[in-house]
């Protein structure tokens, strides 16, 4: 860990959901991690791992049941709403399917704008020209700011909604699979923003994504997640390069790899992931995280 | 002799040319990847080589051919068969699978009768006999368990497992060419694996051709013997797999690829990187 206090620490957070009357699900299961500053913390893993889980419980979405989230140093999990609302600048999400997170009865320059109204800091032509701004900022075109979420293409408004999030000047943006429903030619570009972005504004990002090609890319850090806990969490190239708990090998085998040189045969399987949800009273097996190199935990294995 | 020779398919709705002049072929056993982004053209180009395009919609196939090799020898333009021919050729000649397995199956039968229901249509079948052979498929395609599952309704399975029965829905009347329109998209990547996994197999045992279409250059670069690259509704470029990814002349083609992030190409880099973005992307 880094002598600096990061940006974010979660330590040991858990939430579970009702299955039915007598069964949860164990989303999140004692996780803990930092989020240091300008750095980029990738979250990995298959569907229902718990990765958006974890951003919700992070930005408050969801009140985890234990642990806590520190936001520069504040316990932020038992802050009242109107106690968090100023650190609810501090953080901001961009989602999976951008046209779901437009109004599409808004002017795309009226939403941006939103934040800056809600928060006090800015109306009127004020805010419409911090917009403007803003567009500029993402690659899109200012004259854009009047138009409506329809007429913009799936990249063009997954650049609005991150103008949107950049109107508070946030330290940290969660990216939940933000670039996986766009065309890999769209997807790079916004990638490529995404770094600008970081490089110019000294953001941190926590990068929640199923797609570990993606990942390498963009993380410096990389958790993976298995079953609602934290398997290993390390450098990007620890990780990449020297993965060590068997899941995380398992996922980076079955990446197809877009190169024919490289391609690999592989046992046919058909195990899939256990479930998730436990009998009240019953939980998973808590893992325990060892140190495998700087900054390389892993969860021992039998 | 290919077994489809698809040349010069035009399709439209009202103004719009969906699929442009697209002309390529399949043979025997192949794997042919059709590659594309969103509105390229290649389901659209799937879905009226089955005939089904003009099905509740407003397209028109107004130009070109779609020439099958039967059985015995003899080429049939898929494009002047009558409703009845086709669906004769649907399911035993040519078989599809889907996206999503959910929205493929009927939520309010067993799995195992929507296997057999098939085989009772296409090949005459009794019921006893369809659930037996149907029984075979479960094997056929993997799926553990076989006596318990085959009696599940679909949302008692998971995406993988409704997948699988998918693929043996469409194989169980041995057709020899099977299309796959993005099989695994909606696939974490470890069942993904085991899905391309099983595809490539059974193609193995049985010798039916796919023709695999996706967005995703990983899995085109995993399976393929030979790629069709499509853009805006027409194919910009076509060649064995190793020429598209190591040589590809078109711009577009090289835009792609520069696109497209490469596991294991950050290796030996601390730092994140920008895409250094080629062709028609610069």
């Amino acid at each position: 860990m880094t002598s600096t206090e990061p940006l974010v620490r979660v330590e040991n957070v858990s939430k579970r959901f009702p299955a039915d009357r007598h069964a949860q699900v164990h989303a999140v299961t004692k996780v803990s991690l930092d989020i240091g500053h300008g750095e980029t913390l990738a979250v990995v893993g298959e569907s229902g791992c718990g990765k958006s889980t974890l951003a919700n419980l992070i930005i408050r979405l969801h009140d985890p049941d234990e642990g806590r989230v520190l936001l520069n140093g504040l316990d932020i999990t038992q802050l009242g709403p109107r106690e968090l609302r100023p650190h609810r600048k501090t953080m901001q999400i961009i989602f999976q399917d951008p046209f779901a997170s437009l109004d599409p009865r808004v002017r795309v320059g009226t939403a941006v704008a939103e934040p800056l109204r809600v928060h006090g800091i800015a109306t009127g032509e004020e805010a419409e020209e911090r917009a403007g701004t803003l567009f500029e900022l993402v690659g899109l075109n200012r004259s854009m700011l009047q138009n409506f979420p329809h007429q913009f293409s799936g990249g063009q408004r997954q650049r609005v909604c991150i103008a949107r999030a950049l109107a508070l000047n946030p330290e940290l943006v969660i990216a939940d699979e933000a670039v996986s429903a766009l065309d890999v030619s769209v997807q790079a570009q916004v990638m490529n923003l995404m770094l600008d972005l970081q490089r110019e504004l000294g953001l941190s990002y926590l990068f929640i994504s199923h797609d570990l090609a993606v990942v390498e890319r963009i993380a410096h850090r990389v958790a993976v997640m298995y079953l609602g806990q934290v398997v290993e969490l390390g450098p990007r190239r620890a990780i990449f390069e020297n993965p060590t708990h068997s899941y995380t090998r398992r996922l980076l085998d079955a990446v197809p790899i877009a190169d024919p040189h490289q391609r690999r045969t592989r046992p046919l399987l058909t195990d899939e992931i256990p479930s998730p949800v436990w009998q009240r009273g019953q939980g998973p097996e808590l893992v325990e995280l060892i140190e495998a190199g700087p900054g390389h935990f892993v969860a021992r294995e039998d | 002799m290919s077994l489809l020779n698809v040349n010069d398919l035009t399709v439209t709705f009202d103004d719009l040319t969906a699929v442009d002049s697209v002309t390529f072929n399949i043979e025997p056993g192949e794997t042919l990847g059709v590659v594309g982004e969103s509105g390229s053209g290649k389901s659209v180009t799937a879905l009226s080589i089955m005939r089904l395009i003009e099905m509740g919609t407003r397209a028109e196939i107004s130009r070109g051919q779609v020439d099958f090799t039967m059985p015995d020898g003899s080429i049939l333009n898929l494009l002047n068969q009558d409703e009845a021919t086709m669906r004769s050729i649907r399911g035993n000649q040519i078989a599809m699978v889907f996206q999503e397995p959910l929205t493929s199956l009927n939520p309010v039968y067993p799995v195992g009768e929507q296997i057999a229901e098939a085989l009772r249509i296409h090949e005459g079948l009794s019921r006893k006999e369809a659930m037996s052979r149907a029984r075979e498929m479960f094997d056929l395609v993997r799926i553990p368990e076989a006596d318990k599952r085959i009696g599940q309704y679909p949302h008692e399975m998971s995406g993988g497992m409704r997948q699988r029965v998918m693929i043996a829905i469409a194989l169980c009347c041995g057709p020899r060419l099977l299309i796959a329109d993005e099989p695994t998209t909606a696939l974490d990547v470890t069942i993904q694996a085991q899905i391309l996994g099983l595809i490539k197999q059974l193609q193995v045992e049985t010798g039916t051709a796919v023709m695999l279409i996706t967005h995703d250059m990983g899995v085109i670069a995993e399976v393929a013997d030979r790629v069709v690259v499509m853009n805006q509704s027409r194919v910009v470029e076509q060649g064995p797999v190793d020429q598209i990814f190591h040589a590809a002349k078109e711009p577009y083609t090289q835009g792609l690829l520069s696109a497209v992030p490469r596991l294991g190409s950050m290796a030996g880099r601390d730092n994140p990187e920008a895409f250094q973005l080629a062709g028609t992307l610069q």
